[in-house]
């Protein structure tokens, strides 16, 4: 098992795609693992904790040059973001709006995705996957994972093996007792970390309830009245009024979570209690942002690390133009 | 009671709480308070659909009046429903029999024939829909919500000596009541029945399925009469929904490509820009349920600034509709049963 998967990550790692039975197979591993882990996974300090990613692959090698090598550090990741914005758009061979419009860019969500769960089967303890609101089968279909997966293997299968998977995902974690790492934020329904451990986390993320919540709500820092219904359509927005009870009631130093674009790669609220971290650089390749990680070292001290969009990634930015002009066959 | 209903009720205690407040007639309102700090958005009548088009972009609006600067008056007003329109008419997928054209219609077919341009003058209020609906600073709320209610989306506001002060839309609207809910305790009652107690909860749902093109689903709207469609799968699921609207993105640029993709590729188009834009992404269906309260719903809709929540049941399929139309109507109703 062991050199099989050590094979698998390194086809990964080089943005390659593993068979439909390895990844089948490679689920079936994941699962065992994350069936045991809590709604709020414990994690020991030191640990390097990173929004998500967003199928930028060459951009998760360049966070790990950034971060070090896994199994060497510890990570944890908010959700994985498993979008592809540009994979249907490719399919129809008709232009989009987005810049560079060609095959390459920024639909390695799979990989992506394949690649940080082969890590968690292979190392364990040395990294945490929680589930973000993208891992869900709804929000695939809409977003272009499915039809990332349905490109690159021919049939919905191994989409479905993902989708099982992103069931198991626990909803948040917990770092020294200390900091809270969600993917979303706070939720109406839930006062108390205790509270988060009684969902029945093992299904479809639902539309809403506290589950939801978890995975979509937003810190608003311009709130007034604490909650508000969120714009997005699912979760709420939640002010400095909720989450500094939230803190002060569970013992908690700092609530750590991702879902929104920083263009300074990291952001912090409400007194430095809440930080938002954004780990996917010049957000598709056009956002002009940078990209950060959060290091926890052993005594809950905490760096912030910036980097930017990799190598490969701003190449591929300059040399394709963009196409413009309505096509041959309007009217 | 859900734990949303409870965050709605608590925000809106909590602004009751401690405050001195007049009770206002929300009824009372003079419809030019609500749009006096408006920054007015207008289109030249010469101006070409095209470029009509590119205002209402820029400036993130529906609509804009169209102002002929010979006749030195407001001749209509452009929003998407006449663009969609107009786009029906130049493809051809409209029939508009001879004696129902207007003399503007015609000679905007037959520019269109000619692949000639079409000043936005011919095309404004071309949808026959939403007519161009003035009303006075004066005129109080309660008129307006009444026109609302019918069916009307924007009034514009003109003061004493016929200049336009703003456009007051059924969106705006809704955003100045729920912001100032607590200084209008007659609302209170109607914001805790549920979607079915207001007879909202179920109702005709005019939809599309997800595999059918684009361009068919805009000929449904504008034969229907009807500014948005549901999009569903093949068990009546609720997936997302098209409008009118959508036809600024199907105009950037002038994608008209975007016609002969499917509803739900649409949808997912849509979704995928927008979450760029924004950097965050949204869900993509906006819905309640029976259960839901009208306070909740106004709240969402508010939050969403969307135009209509899609009412669903257990499984996910759509039952009914709350539209703006039908918030307003509901709203005007309350105003017939206090006199």
């Amino acid at each position: 098992m062991g050199s099989d998967l050590d094979r698998q990550i390194q086809t990964l790692l080089q943005c390659k795609i593993i068979t439909e039975a390895e990844v089948k197979d490679l689920c079936l591993k994941a699962r065992e693992i994350l069936v045991e882990e809590s709604n709020v996974q414990r994690v020991d300090a030191p640990v390097t904790v990173c929004g998500d990613i967003h199928g930028q692959f060459h951009d998760l090698k360049e966070l790990f040059k950034v971060g070090g090598e896994c199994p060497k550090t510890n990570y944890l990741f908010m959700g994985m973001g498993t979008v592809a914005r540009y994979v249907f758009s490719v399919m129809l061979s008709i232009e989009i709006d987005l810049p560079g419009d060609f095959v390459d860019r920024g639909h390695h969500s799979v990989e992506t995705f394949l690649l940080l769960l082969a890590l968690k089967v292979r190392y364990p303890d040395r990294i945490t996957l929680i589930r973000g609101n993208h891992e869900s089968r709804q929000i695939t279909k809409v977003y272009g994972f499915y039809d990332e997966c349905f490109q690159k293997f021919g049939s919905a299968n191994v989409w479905r093996y993902c989708c099982e998977i992103f069931d198991y995902l626990s909803l948040s974690a917990i770092i020294d007792d200390r900091i809270f790492c969600v993917h979303g934020g706070l939720s109406p329904s839930i006062n108390t970390i205790d509270q988060i451990r009684t969902i029945d986390r093992m299904q479809e993320v639902p539309h809403n309830g506290a589950m939801c919540d978890l995975l979509w709500s937003d810190p608003d820092p311009d709130s007034c009245t604490g909650w508000g219904l969120s714009p997005r359509g699912a979760g709420f927005l939640f002010g400095e009024s909720v989450a500094k009870p939230f803190l002060h009631n569970n013992g908690l130093e700092l609530i750590a979570r991702a879902h929104q674009l920083v263009m300074e790669g990291y952001k912090l609220m409400f007194d430095e209690q809440v930080v938002t971290v954004w780990s996917a650089p010049n957000y598709c390749y056009r956002c002009g942002n940078v990209a950060a990680i959060l290091e926890v070292d052993s005594n809950l001290n905490r760096e912030y690390r910036i980097f930017k969009d990799s190598d490969r990634s701003s190449m591929n930015s300059r040399t394709n133009p963009q196409r413009e002009g309505p096509p041959d066959y309007f009217l | 009671m859900t734990s949303s209903d409870r965050v709605f009720q608590n925000n809106h205690l909590r602004h009751r709480e401690g405050l001195t407040t007049v009770s206002h007639d929300w009824t009372m309102v003079k419809a030019g308070s609500l749009v006096e700090k408006q920054t007015l958005v207008t289109i030249d009548a010469d101006a070409t659909v095209e470029d009509a088009c590119e205002v209402l972009l820029k400036n993130g609006i529906t609509s804009a009046p169209v102002y002929d600067s010979v006749k030195k008056m407001y001749v209509g007003m452009f929003d998407y429903g006449d663009l969609m329109t107009y786009l029906l008419l130049l493809l051809k997928k409209m029939d508009v029999p001879l004696e129902d054209q207007t003399m503007e219609m015609r000679d905007l077919i037959q520019r269109t024939s000619r692949s000639q341009n079409v000043p936005v003058k011919l095309a404004s209020d071309l949808s026959g829909k939403d007519p161009f609906c003035t009303v006075l600073e004066e005129t109080r709320l309660g008129a307006v919500v009444h026109d609302f209610g019918t069916g009307i989306h924007r009034v514009a506001v003109m003061d004493s000596e016929g200049n336009m002060k703003g456009i007051l839309s059924q969106s705006s609207t809704l955003d100045y009541l729920m912001r100032h809910l607590s200084e209008y305790p007659q609302l209170q009652p109607v914001m805790q029945k549920s979607l079915q107690q207001c007879g909202l909860s179920n109702g005709r749902v005019l939809s599309v399925n997800g595999d059918e093109k684009v361009l068919d689903a805009l000929i449904s709207m504008s034969t229907n009469s009807v500014s948005s469609l549901a999009v569903l799968d093949d068990q009546g699921v609720l997936l997302g929904n098209i409008s009118m609207t959508d036809i600024k993105h199907i105009m950037k640029n002038l994608r008209t490509s975007w016609l002969w993709i499917t509803c739900f590729q649409l949808v997912c188009k849509i979704r995928l820009s927008q979450g760029v834009e924004s950097g965050e992404d949204q869900y993509p269906v906006l819905d309640v349920n029976a259960k839901s309260t009208f306070g909740y719903t106004l709240s969402k809709l508010q939050a969403t600034k969307a135009h209509r929540m899609w009412v669903v049941n257990d499984s996910g399929c759509a039952v009914g509709v709350v539209s703006l139309t039908d918030v307003f109507r509901v709203l005007s109703r309350l105003i017939d049963i206090d006199d």
